[in-house]
């Protein structure tokens, strides 16, 4: 009988003990790895970043002196100012073509597709993502450069007798290019969450009498708008940062303000590149704030 | 739900057909420059280019007797190597508490084990090149690429892990405690051999993005080259096809990992409860 008692209790502590598995402050040790790497490696350099921006640099050295000068030195040059407008410009519209290119097809996926061959063919759209983000630049060279594709359609097809450089080296160039960088990206999350809807909404909708279009846009979008604003969220920031994809087909009339802070470090100008790199981080981390609520890194990454 | 028998309209089956065609669309523009770029590879060509001339893989045995390339590649293969095991033992470990600890201000810490992938990566490659070479004073290496490339890659083997251990089931791990396993032994015996799919995903996940990472490496490697960089040194020139070659070997390189993280931990499940079968059978 006590025999009994005793191996029920031991089985409740057990039970109580297995419970605990995971709390108490050992538990936490396994932060201290992470702690370590991204405290050191990431927190503490963005936070030199901020002090370096507040100070100078004097003939190379960097100067312990508390000032504004790099941000007003920024704002002072109208060819940076207007470098940072039009990375802003560069982002908006390539990240709404890059969205509204890749509804229709999340649509498309999730609402004609049949079941089994839903995940293949989405896993289709993420390989490319998932491939160098170098490469995926490059290849369009070979499309728009002066060798490329393009303009020996056109030699070939007698429309021009010397490569046109048009395709190349600005703005139009560097939006296409990074709408094809995130294109995939856009229509991973807007499908992970047009995937969920229940599609008799919108047949109710339209035997009540809506248009194909206000049903989409009353029922299915306002359902949707989670994923819709991780999707733009996720585009836009890296967007702000790119470098590469200016770099390579941007040119001199593509230039975007990452390619501004790789000039000011290239040219050991610490302090100016850290005010720089800081008004983008700033930005992204308002972004974040705002938006914090309706993110899901889970949607966006699919782990 | 929207495939059982639907009656659709002309109306409809016309927006079908044409979303159809939109999305075939899609996939010429996704896949198109990839396949140009490994197309440009075996033709005799030498710009790099239409027309095509002839088929030759005499761009990758210039490639592949390269020095650079040689150098380039034994570079990559040893950072990713370090950055892999680094991101595995940090992202596991970091995934355990971020799951199942009641740590008040846990949201806090899962955003900022996020923050790095979310992050543009240049801000990672500046911030550390201001910490390494103004403040440590350190020579750049391939090492302190190592070190960037790991605190991009570490949040993919956390997210990764962390969705496995929260599938997991913790009655499991109960019961091991109950029939006297010490937490050691639970961990040894119950949980890493669960989670152990995820962790090896997570690993070869790693490997991909740091064979492929760019900026990061451009800012903190110094004079070394690992492929990604020395191919962006080599695209200043204009496009060749050696380039398209090792391109392509580089593609060839990534999907095959990504086919792997996919696969393998299947594999491996698979595996092991058949080993499981075997054992009780006998």
């Amino acid at each position: 009988m006590s025999a009994q008692a005793d191996t029920a209790a031991a089985r409740r502590s057990g039970r109580r003990r297995g419970a605990r598995i995971g709390s108490g402050l050992a538990s936490y040790a396994g932060f201290v790895p992470a702690i370590v790497l991204l405290g050191l490696c990431f927190l503490v350099p963005l936070g030199i970043i901020v002090c370096y921006s507040f100070w100078e640099t004097i003939d190379y050295e960097v100067v312990h002196h508390w000032t504004f000068s790099n941000y007003t030195y920024f704002f002072s040059v109208s060819a940076y100012v207007s470098t940072m407008w039009a990375t802003l410009w560069v982002a908006v519209v390539a990240t709404a073509l890059a969205i509204g290119l890749a509804f229709p097809f999340a649509y498309w996926l999730s609402r004609y597709v049949p079941q089994r061959l839903r995940v293949p063919l989405l896993v289709l759209v993420i390989v490319p993502f998932w491939t160098s983000y170098l490469l995926r630049v490059y290849s369009w060279l070979t499309i728009l450069g002066d060798q490329g594709v393009l303009n020996r359609f056109l030699q070939w097809a007698g429309i021009t007798n010397h490569p046109l450089g048009v395709f190349l080296y600005d703005r139009p160039a560097v939006i296409l290019v990074l709408v094809y960088l995130y294109f995939p990206f856009g229509a991973l999350t807007l499908y992970s969450s047009i995937d969920r809807f229940d599609w008799n909404q919108l047949r109710a909708a339209m035997d009540l009498g809506a248009s194909p279009a206000q049903a989409i846009f009353r029922i299915l979008v306002p359902q949707i708008k989670p994923g819709i604003i991780t999707a733009i969220i996720f585009v836009f920031i890296p967007i702000l940062g790119e470098y590469l994809t200016p770099q390579i087909v941007g040119g001199t009339g593509g230039v975007m303000i990452g390619n501004l802070i790789v000039n000011f470090f290239q040219e050991a100008e610490y302090t100016r590149g850290a005010a720089v790199s800081l008004l983008i981080a700033g930005f992204i981390v308002v972004l974040l704030l705002i938006f914090r609520k309706s993110l899901s890194a889970k949607e966006a990454y699919g782990a | 739900m929207a495939h059982d028998v639907e009656v659709l309209s002309g109306r409809a089956r016309f927006v079908r057909a044409l979303l159809s065609g939109y999305a075939v669309l899609i996939y010429v523009f996704l896949f198109a420059p990839i396949f140009l770029l490994v197309l440009f590879s075996f033709n005799a060509n030498r710009y790099g280019t239409f027309p095509i001339t002839g088929w030759t893989f005499k761009w990758y045995r210039a490639a592949l007797s390269d020095y650079q390339v040689h150098d380039a590649v034994s570079t990559t293969i040893k950072v990713a190597l370090q950055v892999t095991l680094i991101s595995m033992v940090v992202g596991t470990a970091a995934a355990f508490p971020l799951v199942r600890s009641r740590l008040p201000g846990r949201e806090g810490i899962r955003i900022i084990l996020i923050l790095p992938i979310m992050i543009p990566g240049l801000l990672i490659g500046v911030s550390l090149l201001v910490l390494f070479t103004s403040t440590f004073h350190w020579t750049l290496s391939p090492e302190t690429a190592v070190i960037g490339q790991a605190v991009y890659t570490t949040p993919f083997v956390i997210l990764l892990v962390a969705a496995r251990l929260q599938g997991f089931d913790a009655a499991l791990e109960r019961a091991a405690a109950d029939l006297g396993a010490n937490s050691f032994q639970r961990l040894r015996r119950v949980v890493l051999p669960l989670i152990f799919p995820a962790i090896l995903a997570g690993g070869l996940f790693a490997f991909t993005l740091s064979l492929d990472e760019f900026i990061i490496t451009f800012f903190l490697i110094g004079g070394h080259n690992t492929l990604p960089i020395y191919i962006y040194t080599q695209i200043k020139f204009g496009i060749t096809p050696e380039v398209n070659a090792v391109a392509t070997m580089l593609l060839a390189g990534s999907l095959l990992l990504l086919a792997l993280a996919f696969v393998l931990p299947q594999l491996f499940r698979k595996a092991r409860r058949a080993g499981a079968r075997l054992r009780a059978a006998s």
